[in-house]
């Protein structure tokens, strides 16, 4: 077969495509089946084989083939550098094209023009291709930013409502205060903090899950009446929520929204087919706020929260500033007083008795005393009640006991040596520890028990229970006597009295104090009745609170044995007293 | 602070990536300057590292092609990086357009290129997950909603279990993925390693900690560990160029220098 020049057969043609295929194949770096690349091949050869013999000849042809190379995948610098090799070393005598000047002309012209067109669309492929990958770059950027925002959202709703309602939190709470001020810097907000009512036994006794949907049942009731009164509602801890008021102009209005809220919460809640009762109480806050006033506030909330609890249920109380100032004072006190104890800070003074016919010296009332850092020297009835409260009332009269046993045996050496009285708390009665500790406090001071009294206030002791009078009978045992404080001030359970292992009554102060309003002879007649009574029960009478020597004679003439006074000294510490031990005489 | 796992990564666009030095090696222009400064040191070290991206890339269509052949027409491709010529759903839909596929990568950037370039293909998408969570990539509500787990599927761990160190179980995470798939489900595999060239190859695992995705190799032995539970198909776990080629020319002379095993495994 004899081809025409510019134009080889058929099977010439395939033979030439199917090495440049195979050829493109391995320069490519994408892979590409054999069957497809060989299909791509010869239709560019094809068309290049044209483009040879084409009248006119236009070059552009060989631009195009380029072009489509990049476009089919056979990018890569080796696939350009392959095939013009290619079509230089083998096209012509393949195909068994003329080797005259006009087709190597031609030729040399088209794979120009295929050069070109290839690096022409690999450098349109790359700038496209760094394109998408910036757009690539800048989506993934802005999707990691727009995930930031997000997650900085949901931290701060976190860090800003409660888990369980959706309610905002305290934080949130302190916030609008703050939003509120800055609305309105000269305005009034009012707060109602409200508790459930023994909640924790509906968590205890039916379980948290019914208890976590009953505090959802009140987050709900509460959100509808802060949304139709225009309110802001939180909550705090477990079962406590609170209601924002902003822009009141006095205390009834946070008093008409806490009266509306405990009647919204004591209509029964239906949980799992239980009807729940449930109460609540609150304590409310209305003032003008300031700068940074929204934990003052809250707390100040709190604290009427209290003081309603402390009434019992289902009341409401509102804020009292001064009440709360003498609170936090209390409060500051017996958080100092386990210090104050290790420091030493509690002592004793003493008031001397005395006998009321020869006036010598017979006995010293030790009384507490705390010498406080800041506060100067505290009375007893400042501390002896938050000892009490505190747990330290124990501790705080061993302390003082062993004092007054110690300076007791020290005046012991003196002839007459006067007795130490010291109070005992009524809660140390019960104390079942209490008769070894004197025990043992005589014993390690050497203190002669007689020198020893214990004074116990009227209504702490009369009428008690067996424990007590068995404690008031084993102390009397060990040697020890044993007053009745402030008589007549209680209604004293007569029956009981004369059963009781008693030394001395000490008659309040008042029945020194002459009433005006009565006439003197009955006031004496009602005395001497009194101290008789004392005598008839084979105890001495001490009376307290002689202030003038008329006084002492009248109260010497009522048949009392001694007394005690500003008349007869006051209290003072051990060292002033010491002389008056020595001398026998006030 | 630990942070929460579902607070989002930042995008690093200063350390290298693989997937994207990998795009430079096969010709692509998809990748950054610090991405091309970390392919050209590997360059380098390993002039021919191109035509072991390119035989890895040829395996992969292999592979497929292997499975479409079985039947297969939907496909699981997990860290399927920067999208070349010749994509796994480019493939699979020519010979079935109703072929799906569904691709996961870690590299957010990976992810939102793989979106621009499926935009209107609603027979393929990508999701951006971690290889550590078989069960969040199989549970993704865009994996259900496109394959049908039900069905065979074709699971494809192409170069992506090297990033993977052995403190991560890549074992247990193949075995995890491999337990959801039904009988006749097909996995393959390519994996880098030492065996041949240890010197540069532990080169270019050093040099492969400043990327985000630091490569560990691993053994022949450990590579075929991979398919355990698995019937190996024919050959084997070979050197990439061997597996099934097209032709006995395209293997080469040194296969072992394309750095790569590869196989496929059918899940009985």
């Amino acid at each position: 077969v004899t081809g025409q020049p510019g134009s080889g057969t058929a099977d010439q043609l395939s033979d030439f495509a199917r090495t440049w295929a195979g050829t493109l194949r391995r320069a490519s770096l994408a892979p590409m089946r054999a069957a497809r690349s060989e299909r791509t091949v010869t239709y560019l050869a094809q068309r290049l084989v044209a483009a040879l013999s084409a009248e006119p000849f236009d070059a552009s042809a060989g631009y195009r083939i380029g072009t489509e190379l990049v476009d089919n995948g056979f990018a890569s610098p080796e696939s350009l550098g392959r095939t013009i090799t290619l079509i230089n070393s083998r096209l012509t005598t393949d195909l068994r094209l003329p080797a005259d000047g006009e087709t190597t002309g031609r030729l040399s012209a088209l794979v120009e023009s295929l050069a070109e067109g290839f690096a022409a669309a690999v450098h349109d492929r790359s700038l496209d291709a760094q394109d998408e990958v910036r757009v690539a770059a800048l989506t993934a950027q802005a999707r990691a930013e727009r995930d930031l925002r997000e997650t900085q959202a949901r931290l701060q709703y976190l860090a800003t409502h409660d888990p369980l309602t959706g309610l905002p939190n305290r934080v949130l709470l302190i916030e609008q205060v703050s939003a509120a001020l800055r609305a309105a810097p000269a305005g009034r907000v009012g707060l109602v903090c409200l508790d459930l009512d023994r909640f924790a036994t509906i968590n205890t006794s039916l379980g948290h899950r019914v208890g976590d949907r009953l505090l959802l049942a009140v987050a709900n009731r509460l959100r509808g009446l802060a949304t139709a009164c225009g309110l802001q509602v939180a909550r705090l801890d477990r079962d406590e929520f609170v209601l924002l008021m902003t822009g009141t102009s006095g205390a009834e209005d946070v008093i008409k929204v806490a009266d509306r809220a405990l009647c919204r919460l004591a209509e029964p809640f239906h949980i799992d087919g239980l009807e729940l009762p449930v109460t609540a109480s609150a304590g409310l806050v209305e003032q003008p706020v300031a700068a940074g006033d929204g934990p003052e506030l809250l707390r100040a909330a709190l604290t009427a929260l209290h003081w309603a609890q402390a009434r019992g249920t289902g009341h409401w109380r509102l804020f009292e500033r001064e009440r709360s100032t003498a609170d936090i004072q209390r409060y500051r006190l017996s958080a100092a007083m386990p210090g104050a104890l290790r420091r030493g800070e509690f002592t004793l003074a003493y008031q001397p008795l005395v006998d009321l016919a020869d006036r010598r010296l017979v006995g010293v009332e030790a009384l507490a005393r705390w010498h406080h850092p800041e506060h100067g020297m505290l009375t007893a009835d400042r501390f002896i009640g938050l000892a009490a409260a505190t747990g330290l009332l124990g501790t705080l009269d061993r302390h003082l006991l062993r004092l007054a046993c110690e300076q007791g045996a020290r005046w012991q050496r003196w002839p007459d040596a006067p007795y130490v009285s010291v109070n005992l708390a009524a809660p140390r009665l019960h104390d079942p520890g209490l008769v070894g500790d004197i025990a043992q406090t005589l014993d390690q001071s050497g203190l002669d028990p007689r020198r020893l009294q214990l004074e116990i206030t009227e209504h702490d002791t009369i009428g008690t229970d067996r424990d007590t009078v068995a404690t008031l009978e084993a102390l009397a045992g060990l040697g020890v006597r044993i007053a009745i404080d402030d008589f007549g001030t209680g209604y004293a359970n007569l029956a009981c009295l004369h059963a009781l292992p008693l030394h001395e009554l000490k008659l309040a102060a008042s029945f020194a104090q002459h009433p005006p309003d009565r006439p003197a002879a009955a006031t004496d007649a009602f005395l001497a009745g009194v101290v008789s009574l004392g005598h008839t029960l084979g105890l001495t009478v001490l009376a307290e609170g002689i202030e003038t020597e008329a006084q002492a004679r009248r109260l010497h003439a009522a048949g009392c044995h001694s007394g005690q006074g500003w008349h007869f000294g006051l209290p003072a510490p051990a060292e002033d007293i010491t002389p008056l031990v020595r001398a026998g005489t006030p | 602070v630990q942070r929460p796992e579902w607070a989002p990564e930042g995008i690093d666009l200063t350390r290298p990536s693989v997937a994207r030095a990998y795009d430079y090696w096969l010709g692509g222009s998809h990748n950054f300057a610090v991405d091309r400064e970390f392919a050209r040191k590997i360059i380098e070290m390993m002039p021919d590292v191109r035509l072991m991206a390119r035989a890895n890339r040829a395996f992969l269509h292999r592979a497929v092609w292997f499975m479409l052949g079985s039947g297969i027409r939907q496909f699981l491709d997990i860290g399927s990086g920067i999208p070349t010529v010749g994509n796994v759903h480019e493939i699979g839909q020519e010979a079935d357009p109703e072929a799906r596929v569904v691709y996961v990568d870690i590299d957010p950037i990976a992810v939102a290129h793989s979106e621009q370039i499926l935009v209107g293909n609603d027979r393929a998408t990508v999701i951006e997950e971690d290889l550590r969570h078989p069960e969040a990539i199989l549970g993704h509500p865009r994996t259900r909603a496109l394959l049908d787990i039900q069905q065979p599927i074709g699971l494809l761990l192409v170069s992506v279990l090297h990033a993977i160190p052995d403190s991560d179980d890549p074992v247990g995470l193949v075995r995890r993925l491999c337990a959801a798939l039904q009988p006749g489900s097909y996995v393959a595999i390519s994996h880098v390693t030492a065996d041949s060239r240890p010197a540069e190859m532990s080169q270019a695992q050093q040099l492969s900690r400043q990327t985000t995705t630091p490569g560990t190799v691993r053994s022949k032995g450990q590579v075929e560990q991979f398919f355990s539970g698995l019937e190996l198909v024919e050959p084997g776990v070979v050197w990439s160029p061997q597996w099934r080629p097209e032709s006995p020319d395209d293997v080469g002379e040194h296969p072992e220098r394309m750095g790569f095993y590869v196989g496929v495994g059918r899940k009985a």
